[in-house]
Formats: C-alpha cells, structure tokens, sequence
C-alpha cells in the first residue's frame, strides 16, 4: 500500500462511481439538468483533485527512478492500472475539458429530453479513457478502449430524434467496433506466440504473429485516431454530435488513441523507426485532405471535424520525425500540440454550440454578424481558431514553432519536404480560418435594415468559454508549465 | 530596472494598456475613444525619443528576462541605433494616423475598437523593431498582420473587402511563414532564440543551409516591402483600408520589411556572404521602380496610384540595399524616413479629396486648385517631394542612393534606375495636373472637410519641409545605426 495499491484506482473509481449515482439520482429524484450539470462536474473536479496526489508520487518515482505506483491485477504478472505520470498529464487535460463541458451542457442540454443518460454517458468515455491510457495490459486496453467507444457511439446518437445523428452514430458505431476488434484480433495473435498481455513484451524475437497482431493495432488505433484513409467516420460524427460532445471528442478521446499508438506499437517491441517513416507519409495525407476537404465545407462543424483530421496530421508528422531520427524533442513537440490543440478544438467547438443554441446557425454564411450578437463568443471563437491557424502570441503559434524547429533538426531530405508540405498546408488552411473569423465580425444582413439585439449568454455556458479561451492565450504567452507537463508525456519513449 | 527599461516597457505598453481599455468601454467613450488613443501614442512617441540621450551616451537599453528557458527562448527588448530611426517614425506616423482619424472616422459605438487596433497596429511594428529575440520578433510581426487585416475588414470601403482582407493576410503570411523558416534555422544552428547569441557569432551553417537562410530572408521581407513580383497584395489593401490605416500601410508597415533585410541578412551575415545577392536585388529594385511608376500612370482610381507609386519607392529601397555600399544602404534607410513622411502626406491628400468631393476616378476630378487651395498646395509639395525635387528629402536619400549604385561599379545598372526615377516625376506631376488644375468636370461639388484633417495634413507637408532642409540629424542616426553593418567593409 506503500507505492500504489488501491489508490492508483481512486479517480477512476470517482468517474465510474459518479456515473452510476448521477444516474440513480437523475432517475430516483427525477433530478433537474443543472443539479445533475453541477454534480458531473464535481465529479470531474473530485477526480482532477484525486489525480494530484497520485501525480505527484508518481512524478517523485519516475524522478528518483523508483517503480511507479502501480495496482496489480489478480493475475501475478501486469499491472491493472500504472500511474505513469505523462499519461496523468493527458488525464488531467481529458477531466478539465471534461468537467468544463459538464459546466456548458447546464445549458446547453436543457432542451434535450434525455439528460438524465446525458452525464453518465459523458463519465464513462472520460472514466474509459482515463483507464485506456493508464493501463499496462492489453486486455484491459481493450476493455477500456470499449468503454470509452460505446459510450461515445451513443452520445454521438444523443440526439436521436434527428436522422442524421442516428446515422453518424451508426456509422461511427461500425466502423469504432470494426477498429476494436481489429485490436482484438492482434492481442489473440500477440498472445498465442508470447503468451504475455502486460507491456513491454518481455522476450528477445520478434516473432511474424507479433509483427501481425502489432500492424493490427496500427490499423485499430490509426482507425480510431482517424489517421486517413481511415478517417471516414469522424466527419459525421464530430458534425452530428451535440457540440459538447464534439468537443470532448475531438480534443482528448480520439486524441488519446493517437497517444496510445505508439506507446503501444513500442511496446510490443516494435522498431521505432518503421512506425515513424510511416506517421510521416501518413501526416501528409492526413494534413493535405483533411484541408482540402475543410475549405470545401459550409457546415461549421464538419468544417472543424475535417481540420481536426488535418491536425492530427500536424502531430503525426512531429510523431514522426521524432521515432524516424531519434529527436526526443520533436515528440514533445507533437504532444505540446496535442494538448494545446485539445484546448483550442474545444472552445471552437463550444463556442460553434453557443451560437447554434442561440441563433441557430449550423452553416457559415449563417455565422455572419455573430459578433453584434453574441460578442464574448465572437472573440473565443476567433481566439480558438487563430490559434488554431498558428496565428501568436496564441497557444498554436508556439506548438507550430516547435514542430517546425525539430523538423528542420536531423538535417534529412524527407524532414525538409515535410517541413514544406506543413507549411503549404497552413497556409491552405488560412483559407477557412480566416473566412470564418471573418464572417464573425462582419455585418450581419438583417432584413428590415436594424441591427439584430445583443443576446445575452447564459453563465453556464459562458465561463467554461472564458476558461478555455484564457488557456489558449496563456499557453500561448507562457508555455513553461505545459512544456514540463508534456515532457513527462515523451518520457515513455525513453523507457523503451 | 533603470530609466530605459521603463522607457522601453512605455513605449509598448502605453498603447496596449489604453487599448485594451478602449475596446472594454468602446460604447461608452464616442468621440473621446479618438482623444486617448492620440494621447497614448504621443506618450509611446515621446518615449522613443526620451532614448537618444542613452544612445548617445552609448548606453545599449535592453531588457532580458527568460521566457521558456528548457527551450532557449528569451523574452528580450532592446532600442538601439539602428531601432530607432524606425521606431520613431512608426511611432510618429500612427500619431498622425490617429489624429487623422479623429476627421476621417465616424463616431459610432465601436470607435473604440479601431482606435484600439489602430494602437495595437502601432505596438505591432514598434514591437517589431525593438524585439531583440527570434519568438517576440515574429509575434509582433504577426501582430501587426492580424490588427490591420482586422481593421481593413471591419471598417474598408466597398463590398470586395473581405476578398481583399482574405488576399492581404494570406500573402503576407506566406512572406511570415518564409521568413519563420528562415528564423527557424538559426535557431536551430544557435540553439537559443536571442539576437545576442546570433550576434555573437558563435556559431555556423552549413554553406548550402546559409544561401537558403539569406534567400528566405530577402524574399520573406520583400513580401511586406511589396517589391515587385511580390507586391500583389498592396494595390487591392490600400485602396479599400480606411484611410488612417493606409497612411499606417504605405508609410510604416513597408519600411518594416526594409528593417527585417538590414536586421536579418545585413547584420548577420558578412559582406562577403551576401556579395552575391547584390546584383539580384538591385535588378529587383529597378523592375519594382519602373513597373510600379507605369502602373501608376495607368491607374485611374486616385488612391491606387499612390499605392503603386510605394511599389515604386520600395524599389529605391531595394536597389539601394543590392548596392552594398556604404552611401548606398544608408541612402536606403533615409529613404524609409522620408518616404514615410511623403506617402503619409499623398494618402492624406487623396483622402481629404475622397472626402471634399466623394470621387476618387482621376477623370472625374480637375481644376480643384482654386476650391482647396491649401489642399493642392500640399498635393504640389508632397508630388515634388516624392519626385525628388531638392531640397525636399528624397532628394537627399535618392542621392545617397544612386551614389551608392556609382560606387558599387555596376554603372549600368545606377544608369537604369537614375532614368527610372525619370517616370517617378512624370506621374506625381500628373497626378497633381490632372486634379487640381485644367478644366473642373460638370456637377464636382467640394464639401466641407473637417478641421483636424486638413491642420494634420499641413503639419506633415511642414514636417516633410523641415526634414528636408535640416536631413543632418537623420544622418547621423542612420549612420550609427547601420555601423554595425557597414563596419563590416561595406
């Protein structure tokens, strides 16, 4: 009990516990939406203030080079779940954002009739998350990985009442399941010539089932990461789920995949090299299409799905360039983006829920004139998506130097054609950026020549936009203690 | 902290401080929103200046604090000699801009607002030239991107502005983006962010990597001069801005270009390692000179032609800068001055006309001289001034200039651009001719100008007069600001 033991699982029961309770209390007590708003984000905050202990130990071990704190499983050899302190960092991040879009859906789901699944449902995909990336175990992985997966299918579906929500849902429900049991597939084929499950494999050769069962968690993972060609779900259902949910989606869960890919793939005593050549060339479909396709958009929301594909491709490239050329940097660089791209997808998706809630608006054209009437949205949407487009002194500006700077640094022919191919591709993407903060603040074209009235925007809503907006400026102005933070994400690569 | 930090801090943070105040209570202010930001900027102005005794003195102020230190990045302020010719005229123009506008804008209740990007504008490009690391060089740089980008798409004339904002932005920010890489790979060869360590020397690339460095530079910062092939996106900005931020475009903004080449290329690099570009970039700047003075004569729209009359001048710039000779880079930074103080004075002009006349069609105008009389005094003073007429101060500066094209020994070359700037003469003059003076078209009614409009423009056409007549100090101070440069055998 020392190191670890049952407290390792504390945040994660606090999640999973909350769900179950919040969802008595919603049905017993027929609890109003923001009782049940308010309670999901104690929860949130409960886990967050659980995590810091947990961090911190497991910080001090991992400086003093000690085990990390671990709760061991009832088979003798793995761990349950490890504290490792970079996936507590991701962790961390996943309950913030989470607990801000409990705060914004008192709002902002009041007019839906389910809420009472609502809030459980939005516990379970952070609570799977969080055991996704804490566990040493393949089987659990996949355990979690299902968890955090079913409950996104159906909160993608929340809205059931809309066609087009059951079919994004559907379709993300087949292909996320397609995507899982590729995984669960490679962990028979990774156990039949082991016989081991607990990361990292123990064992000298690589063997021609590890190498399968490891390109099928390249497959399941890059399918949930929506790493192209295997991004086709993501379109719809970041598009046609409520846009809270969107933002949880977009900034950490299938963010989270991404992370997990090459620890996994690392882990199962893969050559780093190989993944990284191929995150490479990967990065530069992903960033061309997934901006091409955001210009041609007229939907905002499908607008930010696809640049969300485009900045995977971002983090992918960094990714790669570090496992290809041994440049430790430059995967700090790719989770620095990580997180600070997970703080600036949200409030652009937030703010994008705030004026559907409002003023109905789903396309951009329709955006117009935002900035009369809802202006506080107006500046976090224009602050998340200059961050977005690179522009400083804003928390994007800073990733983007870093991913540029350790580019340019193994001095290789393939580095400086990424280098090029990433620049021309934020420029493409300034081409929807910049038109959508533009349509923001230009006039609105109101029929009888008045300008509309100021809407007044509901607290509940607001500040989780004002916390997440301020984050993106101040990442952006001091990055220091999100560098050590992300640090402690790349330290894996390390140990491997 | 002494005196000079804090003269550093208040020459950035009085603008910034007061706008930030000015958007919070935008609807409240009205017409003092105007006031305040002029009195801010002549704080910030007035500060700039309160550094010339310690640069005389042989003080270097700086101001170093470390910013993201696991990454070698500083935050680091600095003014010295080679700062402050820009600084001060950046500082100066947005004054003028400002009061400008006080005439130009109409009060509604987000006047707060563009006064506020007018001084964020502003703290852009004094950012800029007083930001001694690689990080806050580019914010600025940025910064006074997406300020004017923001005012020229709220408040620009005609419905084409949004097109005309989205095409402003992306193409200067493929010149930024050309410039970071540049940035970029010396921070990789030095490690640390700081202009210091690259001044330092202690350093070295690989000779492929410093011809791409030096080419990026050249071609990134001619994006924001405008030079030639790359100054697409100036015509289209110019005309539909408002006009302060039109005399902030063509007055300030380009020379900052002109101050990233003697910044970045000029100062790091060794005469010797840039003696190849000399001949590029003088055949740059004759194409940019004479292409931008035919266009001028071509165009109808009255604001237009003064717009490609600055791709012409930049041409100047860059020919003075290719010639890599001492007469002919100092020429090169006067030339920025004083053409700052002309262009101010032609886009004031042309607006106090848009303004009178509600025409900016150059066949539309004429015979206004007798309607306006002051007006057309200072529309003749700013188009012999811009013409090279002595003893106004492009004289000064296109001697220097040509000078220096002599000296460098490309003959023929200094023989094209001499007989270029023959074109400069012909269409000022025939700007002026054609508005102020033959027969007044049918219908053209003059309207009342506002009073702050025309004192502002008469305190510039004086301010151009004196300059010319007394260019010594501006000597001096672009000669201790680029001996750095030209210490380095130039």
């Amino acid at each position: 009990m020392t190191n670890g033991g049952v407290w390792v699982a504390l945040p994660l029961v606090c999640l999973t516990g909350g769900a179950f309770a919040l969802y008595l209390v919603a049905r017993l007590f027929r609890a109003s939406n923001t009782l049940l708003s308010t309670l999901a984000t104690v929860v949130f905050g409960a886990a967050l203030v659980l995590l810091l202990p947990l961090f911190a130990r497991s910080r001090a071990a991992a400086l003093h080079g000690t085990a990390l704190p671990v709760l061991a499983s009832i088979t003798p050899a793995g761990a349950f779940l490890r504290a490792d302190p970079g996936a507590l960092v991701l962790v961390a991040i996943a309950l913030g954002i989470g607990g801000s879009t409990a705060l914004y859906s008192g709002r902002y789901i009041a007019i839906d009739p389910r809420y009472a699944t609502y809030y459980p449902l939005l516990l379970l995909m952070v609570a799977g998350m969080m055991g996704m990336v804490m566990t040493t175990d393949l089987f659990n992985f996949y355990m979690f990985c299902e968890l955090m997966s079913i409950a996104a299918y159906v909160l993608v579906a929340f809205r059931r009442h809309t066609d087009t929500a059951i079919e994004a849902g559907f379709k993300y429900l087949i292909m996320g399941s397609v995507g899982t049991i590729i995984m669960l597939m490679g962990i028979a084929f990774i156990y039949r010539e082991t016989g081991q499950l607990t990361l990292p494999l123990s064992g000298a050769e690589l063997g021609p089932w590890q190498r399968a069962g490891s390109a099928c968690f390249v497959v399941g993972l890059g399918l949930k990461s929506a790493i192209v060609p295997l991004h086709t779900w993501l379109p719809d259902a970041y598009g046609r789920a409520p846009s809270s949910i969107s933002a949880v989606l977009a900034s950490v869960i299938s963010k989270s995949t991404l992370y997990m890919l090459p620890r996994i793939y690392l882990g199962l005593g893969m050559p780093a090299h190989d993944l990284g050549l191929m995150l490479i060339w990967l990065a530069f479909l992903n960033m061309t299409l997934g901006n091409a396709l955001a210009l041609m958009q007229t939907n905002t929301k499908r607008l930010l799905a696809y640049s969300s594909i485009a900045q995977t491709g971002y983090i992918m490239f960094s990714l790669g360039i570090g496992l290809r050329y041994d440049v430790p940097d430059a995967i700090q660089a790719a989770f620095f983006l990580l997180l600070t791209h997970a703080v600036m997808k949200a409030t652009a998706f937030l703010s994008k829920g705030v004026c559907h809630f409002y003023l109905g608006t789903t396309t951009v054209e329709e955006l117009r004139g935002t900035a009369v009437q809802l202006p506080l949205v107006a500046v976090t949407f224009s602050l998340a998506l200059g961050g977005l487009a690179g522009v400083p002194p804003l928390a994007g500006f800073v990733s983007k130097w870093f991913i540029l700077a350790q580019a340019l640094h193994p001095a290789e022919p393939l580095a400086y054609v990424g280098l090029i191919i990433f620049l021309l591709n934020s420029l493409l993407a300034l081409g929807y950026y910049l038109p959508l903060i533009a349509r923001l603040f230009t006039a609105p074209q109101s029929g009888d020549g008045r300008p509309p009235a100021r809407v007044a925007v509901s607290p509940w809503m607001a500040a989780p936009l004002i916390v997440t907006a301020a984050l993106i400026i101040a990442i952006g102005v001091s990055p220091g203690l999100w560098l050590t933070g992300v640090n402690w994400m790349a330290v894996f690569w390390q140990d491997m | 902290m002494n005196l000079n930090d804090i003269l550093l801090l208040v020459i950035l943070g009085a603008p910034l401080l007061t706008a930030v105040l000015l958007a919070l209570w935008s609807a409240r202010l009205g017409r003092a929103a105007g006031w305040i930001a002029a009195v801010s900027e002549a704080i910030s102005l007035t500060a700039a200046l309160a550094l010339l005794p310690a640069l005389y003195y042989n003080q270097a102020p700086m101001l170093s604090m470390a910013w993201i230190p696991t990454a070698g990045i500083e935050f680091n302020l600095q003014a010295d000699w080679l700062t402050l010719p820009f600084l001060v005229t950046e500082a100066a123009v947005t004054l003028v801009a400002i009061i400008y506008g006080w005439g130009y804008h109409h009060v509604d209740e987000r006047s707060g607002y563009f006064y506020a990007l007018l001084l964020i504008f502003g703290v852009g490009m004094s950012g800029t030239t007083m930001a001694d690391d690689m990080v806050l060089f580019y914010i600025f740089w940025e910064l006074m991107l997406v300020a004017s980008a923001a005012l020229i798409l709220i408040w620009g004339d005609g419905e084409r502005r949004g097109p005309v904002t989205l095409k402003y932005f992306i193409f200067t920010h493929v010149g930024s983006l050309i410039v970071l890489v540049g940035l970029l790979a010396l921070y990789d060869a030095t490690g640390s962010d700081a202009f210091a360590v690259l001044r330092a020397g202690q350093w070295t690339l690989a000779p492929g990597v410093m011809t791409m460095v030096i080419v990026l530079f050249l071609i990134g910062f001619s994006v924001k001069m405008a030079v030639f092939p790359v100054h697409l996106w100036l015509p289209d900005a110019h005309t539909v801005a408002p006009m302060p931020v039109t005399i902030m475009l063509a007055a300030a903004m380009l020379s900052m270009g002109t101050y990233g080449i003697l910044r970045f290329p000029f100062s790091i690099f060794t005469p010797a390692q840039m003696a190849p570009f000399a001949v590029p970039m003088m055949v740059m700047g004759i194409v940019s000179e004479i292409y931008g003075a035919l266009m001028a004569l071509a165009e109808r729209d009255v604001k237009r032609i003064i717009a490609y009359s600055s791709v012409s001048q930049m041409g100047y710039i860059m020919f003075g800068l290719g010639t890599m000779t001492h007469d002919g880079v100092v020429g090169a930074t006067l030339h920025v001055i004083y053409h700052a103080i002309v262009k101010a004075l032609l886009f004031m002009v042309v607006g106090l006309l848009i303004r009178a006349t509600d025409r900016r069609r150059i066949g539309e105008l004429g015979g206004l001289g007798g309607r306006m009389p002051l007006v057309a005094l200072c529309a003749v003073i700013g188009a012999l001034g811009i013409a090279g007429m002595p003893p106004l101060g492009i004289f000064n500066s296109e001697w220097m200039i040509f000078s220096g094209g002599f000296s460098s020994g490309h003959i023929g070359l200094a023989v094209a651009t001499l007989f270029g700037s023959l074109l400069t003469v012909v269409y000022a003059l025939w700007f002026v001719g054609r508005i102020f003076f033959g027969a007044r078209p049918e219908g053209l009614t003059v309207g009342k100008l506002p009073r702050t409009m025309v004192i502002t423009t008469v305190a510039v056409m004086i301010l151009l007069i004196i300059e010319g007549l007394l260019p010594a100090p501006l000597f001096i101070w672009a000669e201790h600001g680029l001996a750095s440069i030209l210490g380095g055998g130039l």
